[in-house]
């Protein structure tokens, strides 16, 4: 094949490209660029709008909300993703050792991943509640003095929306690290075994290093999750009580949306898109680094 | 071992995970045991309790739910489900998401094949520069763009309409469409297309003929993963769509809340009723459903 006839292989598939490309370029390239511009006015949706600099960055420090909000997401963040991954990790290695069986049963922990968020909330708001089925539960095991309204309690809100993350994304981490130890050579397992390693020691010598792709991705997929939520905690609180489940997504919604302060809102997204390129961008290099370390 | 492994049992996937169980099953410690066994099934089905409480909460007299809020349905009553279905304007809402999310998986998979054909078999020109741009945008949450994006569906006229919605829908999930296509496309041997074109194919005919077909399995992986983003998903067409008569079946569900008072036997038939049709889905196309969830884990 001559390098002339691959040119003009090659162009005439380029116009197969253009309807994706238009698409793209229009509703997401474009909105993304103009972000930058739009968070430097004072729009408020409007035709016009005075271009006021870097006044909506300045106003971000002295903004309590925002700082909380972003201390929730971080907060929100590291607790799902630590859990999610764990959990996810300690379902994988015991549903690996039971064959179909434990496929099944791996099939039954993605049901949680199929409700929307809306949905996952309207089921965990109503457990959650006052006389919910988890404060019921609590008495009946003897167990009342725990009871809380753990909604509408500022110290135990967040985490109970953490929760109901994890329960809706762990099963989805658990089939991240199945598929991982399914890489994971047999007689490797074998050969350590034989040399007399028990079940921790081959997990922690063999599998555990083994796994570090699996856990790449596991813990990218958690962070970009994590740092956009946004429906649940809309939903289950309100973002309340006294703004303990603010997120950074959810203040971006109402700084937009309710109030209709376009111009700080935007420059709340370059803030939210800064924190998850920074984030994801590290945890990526660190996980990728440890990879080439351990295989 | 490996003659048994190779022998296609359905999945790859499946086969693979036998070998895995070969060797593990084996080990002393009675891991693989019945009691640890039942322990883990009590674990797994731990998850699912607040389905099964839900659906049998659902069953159940608002006033009787108030007095014993664990206990079983003794009288169940249909009354709760048929007070969200006329509150979620449920037929309704079901046909408007069902419009959205076809409309959307259509165009995705479309646009992200033709795009994805393209670039898996050239590296010329722009297009390099175009499959990273495409990439570049996996992961990137809505509300990194949203306030420029309304201002632009307004400007386009696009707001409050369903095809606006659905446009945003496909321009999101293409990034992903192209991943899952170019990747694709680039483990298919290039002889292939080349021997239709010097059989005079063109490059329309090539893509239909031999790629398309092939595309079958990525495209199911695909649709899972964007009926569930688009099925779900509440913030598009509660902030895109404002007439009552457009909207989705999350945001008719979500127009239900009430912060005040949060009644289980209102809320649980909701959940259920909006996650109704995806269980179906995932019933019927279980192996696909798992692939999609798990393998569109590339998402963002």
């Amino acid at each position: 094949m001559t390098a002339p006839r691959t040119q003009t292989r090659s162009r005439t598939l380029l116009p197969f490209t253009l309807p994706a490309v238009g698409l793209y370029a229009l509703l997401m390239v474009y909105p993304l660029i103009k972000t930058i511009p739009l968070s430097l006015t004072d729009s408020e949706g409007g035709p016009t709008a005075e271009n006021v600099g870097l006044a909506n960055y300045r106003a971000m420090l002295d903004d309590a909300t925002l700082l909380s909000a972003l201390g929730n997401t971080l907060v929100f963040t590291v607790v799902v993703v630590l859990a999610q991954s764990a959990i996810g990790l300690a379902l994988a290695a015991m549903l690996r050792r039971w064959g179909g069986y434990g496929k099944a049963l791996a099939v039954v922990l993605l049901t949680p991943a199929l409700l929307s968020s809306l949905m996952a909330s309207y089921i965990w708001s109503s457990l959650y509640q006052q006389d919910g089925a988890i404060n019921s539960v609590l008495n009946a095991i003897g167990l009342g003095s725990l009871r809380q309204v753990w909604l509408a309690e500022p110290s135990t809100a967040l985490y109970a929306i953490a929760v109901v993350h994890v329960w809706m994304s762990a099963g989805l981490a658990a089939s991240i690290f199945a598929a991982g130890f399914r890489t994971i050579p047999e007689d490797m397992l074998e050969a350590a075994r034989l040399d007399g390693a028990n079940r921790w020691q081959v997990f922690w010598k063999v599998e555990w290093p083994m796994l570090a792709p699996s856990l790449t991705v596991a813990i990218t997929l958690s962070l970009l999750g994590c740092l956009r939520v946004l429906e649940l905690p809309l939903v289950m609180a309100k973002g309340g009580p006294a703004n303990a489940t603010n997120t950074l997504g959810l203040q971006i919604y109402r700084t937009v949306f309710a109030n209709g302060e376009v111009g700080y809102g935007t420059a709340l997204s370059v803030l939210l898109l800064a924190v998850v390129t920074i984030l994801v961008t590290a945890a990526n290099a660190l996980l990728r680094r440890r990879e080439g370390r351990l295989l | 071992m490996t003659t048994i492994s190779k022998i296609p049992v359905g999945a790859s996937g499946r086969t693979a995970s036998r070998t895995a169980r070969g060797g593990s099953a084996r080990p002393s410690r009675g891991t693989g045991g019945p009691l640890a066994r039942l322990a883990g099934t009590v674990l797994v089905i731990g998850f699912v309790v607040p389905f099964l409480f839900a659906l049998s909460t659902s069953l159940r007299s608002p006033e009787d739910v108030a007095e014993h809020p664990l206990a079983l349905p003794f009288h169940p009553t249909l009354s709760n489900f048929s007070r969200a279905i006329s509150a979620m304007q449920y037929p309704r809402s079901v046909l408007n998401t069902v419009v959205v999310t076809g409309g959307s998986c259509v165009l995705v998979v479309v646009l992200g094949a033709m795009a994805g054909y393209a670039l898996g078999l050239t590296t010329l020109g722009w297009s390099r520069w175009a499959y990273r741009g495409f990439m570049l945008g996996m992961g990137v949450p809505l509300f990194v763009f949203v306030a420029p994006l309304y201002l632009l569906m307004r400007d386009l006229h696009l707001l409050g309409t369903t095809i606006g919605v659905i446009l945003i829908y496909a321009a999101m999930n293409l990034p992903v469409a192209v991943f899952f296509y170019t990747s694709f496309v680039r483990t298919i041997p290039g002889e292939l297309g080349e021997a239709a074109q010097l059989d005079g194919a063109g490059r329309l005919r090539t893509f239909f003929a031999i790629y398309l077909p092939l595309l079958g399995p990525v495209t199911a992986t695909l649709l899972v993963f964007v009926t569930l983003m688009v099925w779900n998903d509440l913030m598009i067409p509660l902030i895109f769509l404002q007439d009552p008569d457009q909207r989705t079946l999350m945001v008719n569900a979500y127009s239900l809340l009430d912060e005040r008072i949060v009644r289980p036997t209102d809320l649980f038939p909701a959940a259920l009723l909006g996650m109704a049709p995806l269980f179906v889905l995932f019933v019927l196309f279980q192996r696909r459903m798992v692939e999609g969830m798990s393998g569109g884990g590339v998402k963002g």
